[in-house]
């Protein structure tokens, strides 16, 4: 058994190790180890395009990872309030669609925002004034981040959740009990016990916006995300630029994945 | 029956009533939680609402604290009714079962909790002030930043007590608040409960499950069944004159015999016992001819003799309490019961061993005919 397990985790890690090891190559084939040297990290880091995808990744991270946090956050809240059907079947909706494939709902967005503003666009140009060119909506950092944050309030809203079920009912009652007003004991007893669970919540959708590929390259129209440009420029052959970049996202996902799980941990010893 | 039994002992007419249940009945779903429930609460008083798990006593503290809303009936704070009114806008305080405290914030901002929500705003140094009154009050002095879990069970329950008296509620509402505690620190806090009520003044409603609990502390016993009230009245007047066999069982222990009532019930009255023999006994209010009765008999007014008048027994156990010596007897008809010897007894009458024969005896007062419900 442990032989097993131990080829499944070198399968599974192999490659990365191999990725992580290529970019300090100082030669510049991905195939052949020619000594050690960081200077890919440097090409990667100066190269305007790569600069450029980084900052539009960023930003839609950051934006959904936000936007995501806040919704699914009172998703979660107004949920727990909530008993019967109509709480079974927002369960089942969140979890189908954090289920469901990315290339599913890459295609849906990408289908669903197009019939949208395909409606859209004519009537905002009707109705525009005479003499000033009409805004025309089309796909681009907004319907990046738009998508990123459908899919990752789910993940939020699963997260929070449980965080709120393992919270004593009694303590939203005791502040109730002792004057607080709804909102009152929402800023003062709910939101400071489930903070742990949203900034968890948040990195991780930080890095699921981060690192995807399938659902942007579907609804990224002409920006460039930093998983697009990395596949982008495999069509032109492994570069241990590739590599470093690579390395370095991976890196950066990782510290945030490790934060999430410990913000996790620890919020869930304080409450008990 | 029930009803004319506990309106029989309502408060004084003097007292001024602080709150008030008024034909009170709440349902979740299909399930009756309380009952047609009416109870008058008087300003200082103490008053538990005791019963087992199940037969509605939470349920009622929580429709006082403002927590559930009763299906029908009122209930009345001050002379108003409040069943609209919202836990946060209503003067009650309570103390959860797990003290509820915040595990977030330290001692002295749980305390203060309840004063920083009174708008307008109350100035921070006086809230500071009260805060440290009110942990002098419950002994905590200088315990104001220490941590939730860092404290003791103990400790935390005297946070949960200043954090709701600390605010003056028309009524403190105390859910269980022992059950998590150790015996010892049990009956600590039941005293030191006591001496606090005394000295703030505040009503207080308590609701047990821990007979020992309610008859101790409280001025008015609240007994509860299956969501209803089946006797109000203070812990002698329970424990003396039970109506029914559940409260007699409830409060104390008793020894029943099941019988037939024979004749009218007034004063002393004679059941026939389903083992043919016939006894004299008290009868209870509300008792008709021929009904299905059972005579209770607390252990300690029975009388264990070497010979004389009575029902003759076989000792089937002896545990020796100190002051009391306790008899498990057995007799042929009448079954398995207890009965309760005084030291002193023991030392004249001489002590029985497992295996003697003996008489048992008792005065017809100190039997109660009872319904057998």
């Amino acid at each position: 058994m442990r032989f097993y397990a131990i080829c499944v985790y070198l399968f599974l890690y192999i490659p990365i190790g191999v990725i992580a090891l290529f970019s300090f190559n100082a030669g510049r084939h991905a195939s052949q180890l020619q000594g050690f040297s960081t200077k890919w990290y440097g090409k990667a880091l100066s190269n305007p395009f790569v600069m450029d995808a980084l900052e539009t990744s960023l930003t839609v991270a950051f934006c959904s990872a936000l936007f995501a946090s806040v919704f699914g956050t009172m998703a979660a809240v107004a949920l727990q309030g909530i008993r019967g059907p109509v709480r079974v079947a927002f369960d089942m909706l969140i979890y189908v669609a954090v289920m469901i494939p990315g290339i599913v709902i890459g295609i849906a967005t990408l289908i669903g925002l197009v019939t949208v503003f395909d409606q859209l666009n004519p009537l905002i140009a009707a109705i525009w004034p005479e003499g000033f060119n009409p805004p025309k909506l089309r796909m681009g950092i907004g319907s990046l981040i738009a998508a990123h944050t459908m899919f990752l309030m789910a993940l939020v809203v699963i997260i929070v959740r449980a965080r709120l079920a393992g919270m004593d009912r009694a303590l939203t009652e005791a502040s109730s009990d002792l004057y607080a007003t709804p909102m009152g004991t929402f800023r003062q007893v709910t939101l400071p016990m489930i903070f742990p669970a949203i900034l968890a919540g948040f990195l991780l959708s930080f890095t699921f916006s981060f690192d995807d590929f399938i659902i942007a390259f579907f609804v990224a129209g002409s920006e460039t995300t930093l998983p697009i440009y990395v596949f982008s420029s495999i069509r032109r052959g492994v570069t241990p630029e590739i590599n470093a970049i690579g390395t370095m996202v991976m890196g950066v996902s990782l510290l945030l994945l490790i934060s999430a799980q410990l913000l996790l941990q620890r919020g869930g010893r304080k409450s008990r | 029956m029930a009803i004319e039994a506990y309106t029989e002992v309502t408060l004084p007419a003097d007292r001024k009533v602080v709150a008030e249940l008024r034909g009170v009945s709440k349902s979740f779903g299909d399930v009756l939680a309380a009952s047609d429930l009416n109870l008058s609460i008087g300003e200082g008083e103490f008053l538990s609402f005791l019963g087992p798990s199940g037969c509605g006593k939470t349920t009622a503290l929580r429709m006082l604290a403002g927590f559930e809303a009763p299906s029908e009936g009122q209930v009345l704070l001050d002379g108003d009714v409040v069943n609209d009114l919202d836990a946060h806008n209503r003067p009650v305080n309570m103390v959860f079962q797990q003290y509820a405290l915040f595990p977030h914030m330290t001692v002295t901002q749980n305390i203060g909790y309840g004063l920083r929500q009174v708008r307008p705003r109350i100035p921070k140094p006086q809230i500071a002030e009260r805060v440290s009154r009110a942990l002098e009050v419950v002994r905590l002095g200088g315990f104001d930043d220490r941590k939730i879990w860092e404290m003791s069970g103990g400790q935390q329950q005297r946070v949960a007590l200043a954090r709701a008296i600390i605010n003056e509620p028309k009524l403190l509402l105390l859910d269980e608040p022992m059950a998590a505690l150790d015996r010892k620190l049990r009956k600590e806090m039941q005293i030191e409960l006591q001496d606090l009520q005394r000295q703030l003044g505040i009503t207080f409603v308590l609701v047990t499950h821990d007979q020992e609990e309610a008859l101790s502390m409280s001025d008015r016993i609240c007994i509860m069944r299956d969501g209803r009230i089946v006797q109000i009245g203070s812990p002698q007047e329970l424990y003396d004159r039970p109506n029914s066999r559940y409260v007699a069982d409830f409060v104390g222990t008793s020894n029943f015999f099941d019988g037939t009532l024979q004749g009218s019930p007034e004063g002393l009255s004679t059941v026939l016992l389903d083992n043919g023999m016939q006894v004299q006994g008290m009868a209870g209010d509300g008792l008709v001819d021929h009904q299905d009765v059972c005579i209770s008999v607390r252990p300690e007014q029975m009388k264990l003799s070497h010979q004389g008048d009575g029902v003759e027994v076989k000792v089937h156990n002896r545990i020796f309490l100190g002051e009391h010596t306790e008899y498990l007897v057995s007799h042929q008809t009448l079954g398995d019961f207890l009965v309760l010897a005084p030291r002193q007894a023991d030392l004249t009458e001489g002590a029985f061993a497992v295996g003697d024969t003996a008489t048992v005896s008792w005065e017809a007062t100190a039997a109660l005919i009872l319904d057998r419900n």
